[in-house]
C-alpha cells in the first residue's frame, strides 16, 4: 500500500511539470492550430542548454530557468516568423512537414553536439529529501513541482487579466473578429509561440535538477505533452493540470508495478484510449 | 461636408471568383447610407473588402482622404473604421464584458472605461449579462453585443452587415431604435441590408447592388417609389 502512495506522490509531482510542458503546447496548438511536432524537442534543447550552463559555467540547475526562458522565448519567436508564419495559409501537410523537419533537425543537432550518452548535472543546491509521514519526497522534485504550479498560475492570470493575454484568447476564438478590433494577429501568434516555447524551457531546466538528458528525450516529452493535451482538451488550464497529474501518476505506478520500461507504453495506451473514447478531451470545449 | 469614404473602381472576390465589379460610391460626413440587394449580390463581400478581411483585385478605397487600399485589417480598425460583421462574430468563449473590452483594443493604452458605461446605457441588457459567456446569449443579444463591441472602439465610421438577419420583427425594431440613437449622435454609417423597407427607412441614401454591380442609386424616398424596386424587391 505504501508503495502505491509513494508512487502516487512521485507521479503527482512529475505531473505538475508535465502539465507545464503541455500548457506550452496548448498555447501553440490552441491558439493558432499548429501541430508543433518539435515541442518535446524544445524541452530537450532546454535540458541540454541547462547541462551546458551547469558544466561549463557552473550555474546551478535550479537557476537556469532564468537563462533558458529568454533563450527559448527568442527561439520560439524566430521559429514562428521563420517557419510557422509562412505556412499558416498553406495546406496543413506543409505545416506538418515543417515542424517535423524542425524536430528532426533538433534531434540531429543534439546528437552531434552532445552525443548519444545521457548527460547529467551534479546535484543542485536543492538536494536531499524530506520525510512526510513515512514517505520520502525528493526536494528537487518538490521544488520543480512547486515552481511549475506557480508558473501555471501565472500564465492563467496572464491570460485572463492582461491585455496581451486577453488578445491571445480573442485571437484564438475568432481570428477575423480580432483583426476587426485592430489586433495584429501575426504579433499575437508570435507571442503565443514564444511563450509556449519558453514554458518548455522552464520545465526542461527544472527537470535537470534531478534527471538526465539524452537525444530520445524529445520523443518522450513530445508524446507526453500531446497525450496530456488530448486528455485535457482545449480551453481549461485546471483541466490541463489534472490531466498532467493523471498521466504523471499513471506513468509512476506503471513503472513501479509493471516494468520501468513500460513508462512510454502506458502513455501511449492512455493516449489511444482518450482519442478513441473522448476525442475532445475530458475538459475540452472545442 | 467632408467625404468620409470614397470607393473607386473597386473589384473584389474570392480566389478566382470575382464578386464585385467596378464599384464606385462615396459617403459624406454624418450620412447614413445603405447598400441593398438580394442574397449573393455581393454586399457582404463589399464590407469585407473595405475592412480588408479580403483584399481587392483592383480599385481604391479612400478613408478621410487617406488611401487605405493596401492596409492590413488591423490598421483599418485603428484608422477609425468599425465593421459589425454578419452574424456578429463574437468571441464566444469570452464574457460580454470581455467582448466589449476587446472592442476598446485600439484605444487600450489610453483606456477610458466611460465608453463602456455609454454602451450599457444604449444596451442595458448587456449590463445584465455582463459576466455571461457570449455564446450563452440569444440572437438579439448577440447582435447588440456585436454592435456594442464595435462602438467601444469609438469609431468615426460604422459599417453594419445585415443587423436584422435571423431576428424576429420586434427585435429588429429594437435594434433599429438603438441605431437611431447613434444616427442622432451624428455617427457616419454604412448599412447592408436585405430587408429593403428597414434599410430605406433608416438610411437617407442608398445604392442598389445586383450581381456585383451598382445598378441604381438615389435618395431613399425616390428609391422606394421607383418601379424597379417596387417590382423586384417589394413584390408590388
Amino acid at each position: 500500500m505504501e508503495t502505491i502512495i509513494q508512487g502516487v506522490f512521485n507521479g503527482a509531482l512529475m505531473g505538475c511539470t508535465y502539465a507545464l510542458i503541455a500548457l506550452g503546447l496548448s498555447l501553440i496548438f490552441g491558439v493558432m492550430n499548429v501541430v508543433n511536432f518539435a515541442h518535446g524537442d524544445f524541452v530537450m534543447l532546454s535540458m541540454y542548454f541547462t547541462f551546458w550552463a551547469g558544466s561549463i559555467w557552473g550555474v546551478d540547475a535550479a537557476l537556469t530557468p532564468l537563462i533558458t526562458f529568454p533563450l527559448l522565448f527568442s527561439f520560439g519567436i524566430i521559429v514562428y516568423y521563420g517557419l510557422i508564419n509562412r505556412t499558416l495559409r498553406e495546406h496543413y501537410t506543409i505545416q506538418i512537414a515543417v515542424t517535423v523537419g524542425l524536430m528532426t533537425f533538433l534531434r540531429a543537432i543534439t546528437q552531434l553536439v552532445w552525443h548519444a550518452q545521457p548527460r547529467a548535472l551534479p546535484y543542485s543546491f536543492i538536494q536531499g529529501n524530506i520525510h512526510l509521514g513515512g514517505y520520502v519526497i525528493a526536494l528537487s522534485r518538490l521544488t520543480s513541482a512547486t515552481i511549475s504550479l506557480i508558473i501555471i498560475a501565472g500564465i492563467s492570470f496572464f491570460l485572463s487579466k492582461t491585455w496581451p493575454g486577453r488578445t491571445i484568447r480573442a485571437t484564438s476564438d475568432d481570428l477575423d473578429a480580432a483583426s476587426l478590433m485592430g489586433v495584429d494577429f501575426q504579433k499575437t501568434y508570435a507571442l503565443a509561440f514564444g511563450l509556449g516555447s519558453s514554458l518548455t524551457a522552464i520545465a526542461g531546466s527544472l527537470l535537470m535538477t534531478f534527471q538526465q538528458v539524452d537525444p530520445t528525450m524529445g520523443l518522450r516529452f513530445g508524446l507526453l505533452s500531446w497525450c496530456i493535451l488530448a486528455l485535457a482538451g482545449l480551453g481549461s488550464i485546471p483541466g490541463l493540470l489534472i490531466s498532467g497529474l493523471i498521466v504523471g501518476v499513471g506513468e509512476s505506478l506503471a513503472m513501479t508495478f509493471w516494468d520501468p520500461r513500460a513508462r512510454s507504453l502506458v502513455i501511449y495506451l492512455i493516449f489511444i484510449l482518450v482519442l478513441w473514447l473522448r476525442p475532445r478531451g475530458i475538459f475540452g470545449r472545442k | 461636408m467632408s467625404q468620409v469614404l470614397q470607393v473607386r473602381d473597386l473589384s473584389s472576390g474570392y480566389g478566382r471568383v470575382t464578386i464585385l465589379r467596378d464599384i464606385n460610391f462615396q459617403i459624406e460626413e454624418d450620412e447614413v447610407v445603405a447598400v441593398i440587394g438580394s442574397n449573393g449580390a455581393g454586399k457582404t463581400t463589399l464590407l469585407k473588402t473595405i475592412s480588408k478581411i479580403i483584399s481587392p483585385f483592383a480599385g481604391e478605397i479612400i478613408f478621410e482622404g487617406q488611401d487605405i487600399t493596401k492596409f492590413p485589417p488591423h490598421l483599418i480598425s485603428q484608422a477609425g473604421i468599425a465593421h459589425v460583421p454578419e452574424g456578429g462574430k463574437l468571441f464566444s468563449n469570452m464574457t460580454v464584458y470581455e467582448n466589449l473590452l476587446m472592442g476598446t483594443y485600439r484605444n487600450r493604452k489610453k483606456i477610458n472605461l466611460k465608453i463602456l458605461e455609454e454602451i450599457y446605457e444604449i444596451f442595458p441588457i448587456l449590463k445584465e449579462r455582463e459576466k455571461q459567456l457570449a455564446k450563452t446569449l440569444s440572437g438579439g443579444e448577440r447582435q447588440m453585443l456585436s454592435i456594442g463591441r464595435s462602438l467601444a472602439s469609438q469609431p468615426r465610421f460604422l459599417m453594419l452587415d445585415e443587423p436584422s438577419q435571423g431576428l424576429a420583427p420586434k427585435l429588429v425594431d429594437n435594434i433599429y431604435q438603438k441605431l437611431s440613437i447613434l444616427k442622432k449622435k451624428g455617427l457616419t454609417m454604412l448599412l447592408i441590408e436585405q430587408n429593403i423597407i428597414y434599410a430605406l427607412k433608416f438610411a437617407e441614401r442608398a445604392y442598389v447592388l445586383e450581381n456585383g454591380k451598382i445598378v441604381m442609386q438615389g435618395r431613399s424616398k425616390e428609391l422606394l417609389n421607383s418601379e424597379h424596386i417596387k417590382k423586384h424587391y417589394l413584390g408590388i
